[in-house]
């Protein structure tokens, strides 16, 4: 069967479609959806093409957020010189997905929603506490990002809900942060494992480290880890102890349980250790 | 549904299904350097610009283009500095990869005029050679920029 498209015009005639057709997927860039259909694993989906609706593609400041429009592309996120400033890490999680061309297609919305749990720009934004806008016909709510990813492949996305808004709070300040991928077929594959660390501070120094890790469990994960007064071997101990019960792999052509869990490691050691090189008082 | 786009500088009007692909599209229409390799985004074959962004047309809805600006690599002009130094560099076996690399690396330039080796190597690192003309075509894409560089010097 074709799939039927239909292209509203505003968010309010994207909702009530949705309302309409229970079975109807949101259309974002879809360079996920068209490889679904192409593997058979998606058959006969109408789609809902939100590119027509105004003000979905914008990448704007609030007062308290940079807030993230879900028409944005991957790739407006991996080169726009104020990210890069402000949010550097998440800047670097969404240069590493694919390739160019799928990142010109691919965006921010459909990247969340899609929920998968190899997903490189998720473990940055846990690290930097973002949340996601669902907007339905009559609601609009806001889901910190820790509690989006429900379980393997499924989201908190209610039926007749869209993703308006990926937010980062201004508020969080890194003093050292970094992104690690490791995949074990070719570099631009999905991940085997891949880790993102931001280091915390006050006046103190270093106090808090938050870890998220992708492809190593059925969602991305994330930790925070107490470090006032310790140094880097400390930290690293600490870290990893935190990161071993976080880790649940799935095995599949991508590496066994044992090499995933050996390479979550190695990746949450690098993104440490290159974080903590960025700290200008680093103990 | 009926749409316009331009193609290599020329206004098109069409009628297309709504789950019809930019490759298939335009390989239709007879743009016959426009080539399926993986059919999953992953190797580059079927890369054009849309409105100056390169795109896996395997993956693109004709339907989301209607009044965009499409090239393809027959849309370069024949002394193109891209093109001319592919050829002098014999950035080539069989070629079926080639017009891909092409795009890319024009897009590359067009971005970032004098890129690195490096930047040439993460902007083409998802583009597949089989035959393994990596070498010449990262050779190719410097020259491109260095040819770029030296005419518009002597303009």
């Amino acid at each position: 069967m074709r799939p039927n498209v239909f292209r509203p015009q505003s968010l309010q005639e994207a909702c009530s479609l949705l309302e309409e057709h229970e079975e109807a997927l949101v259309y974002g860039g879809g360079t996920a959806l068209q490889i679904l259909l192409k593997q058979g694993i998606l058959v006969g989906s109408s789609f809902i093409d939100i590119s027509g609706i105004p003000g979905l593609a914008e990448i704007s400041f609030t007062d308290d957020f940079l807030r993230v429009g879900p028409m944005v592309t991957l790739r407006r996120m991996e080169r726009s010189e104020e990210i890069r400033e402000l949010f550097s890490l998440a800047s670097s999680a969404y240069a590493k997905v694919a390739n160019p061309r799928v990142r010109n297609t691919a965006t921010v919305g459909g990247n969340i929603a899609h929920g998968d749990y190899r997903l490189d720009p998720p473990v940055a934004l846990l690290v930097l506490g973002a949340s996601v806008e669902l907007t339905s016909r009559n609601s609009i709510r806001k889901v910190p990002l820790e509690e989006f990813f429900v379980d393997f492949q499924v989201t908190d996305i209610s039926a007749g809900e869209i993703v308006t808004a990926v937010e980062i709070p201004r508020s969080i300040h890194l003093a050292g942060s970094s992104f690690v991928k490791l995949s074990s077929l070719s570099a631009n594959d999905w991940p085997s494992a891949s880790a993102a660390v931001g280091l915390m501070e006050n006046d103190n120094g270093v106090h808090t480290l938050r870890l998220a890790l992708g492809a190593l469990a059925a969602t991305p994960v994330m930790a925070t880890v107490d470090i006032r007064n310790l140094n880097l071997d400390q930290t690293l101990e600490a870290s990893l102890s935190k990161a071993m019960e976080l880790m649940d792999p799935i095995a599949d052509v991508r590496g066994s349980v044992k090499y995933k869990l050996r390479l979550g490691r190695v990746a949450v050691e690098e993104a440490i250790r290159s974080a903590w090189k960025e700290v200008p008082n680093g103990r | 549904m009926n749409m316009v786009f331009q193609i290599n500088g020329r206004d098109v009007g069409i009628e297309v299904s709504d789950s019809e692909l930019l490759l298939d599209t335009l390989r239709h229409i007879g743009f016959s350097s426009v080539r399926e390799g993986c059919g999953v985004g992953a190797c580059g074959s079927c890369t054009v610009l849309v409105d100056g962004k390169s795109v896996s047309s395997c993956l693109v809805l004709t339907s989301r283009c209607n009044g965009s600006s499409i090239l393809t690599s027959e849309g370069l002009a024949d002394d193109d500095p891209v093109v001319s130094q592919f050829i002098k560099n014999g950035a080539a076996q069989c070629g079926y990869c080639i017009p891909g690399f092409v795009m890319m690396v024009s897009e590359l330039l067009s971005e970032n005029p004098i890129p690195t080796e490096q930047e040439i190597y993460n902007h083409l690192e998802g583009n597949i050679c089989r035959c393994g003309s990596y070498p010449e075509i990262v050779q190719a894409a410097m020259d491109a920029s260095k040819a770029k560089q030296t005419s518009k010097l002597t303009c």
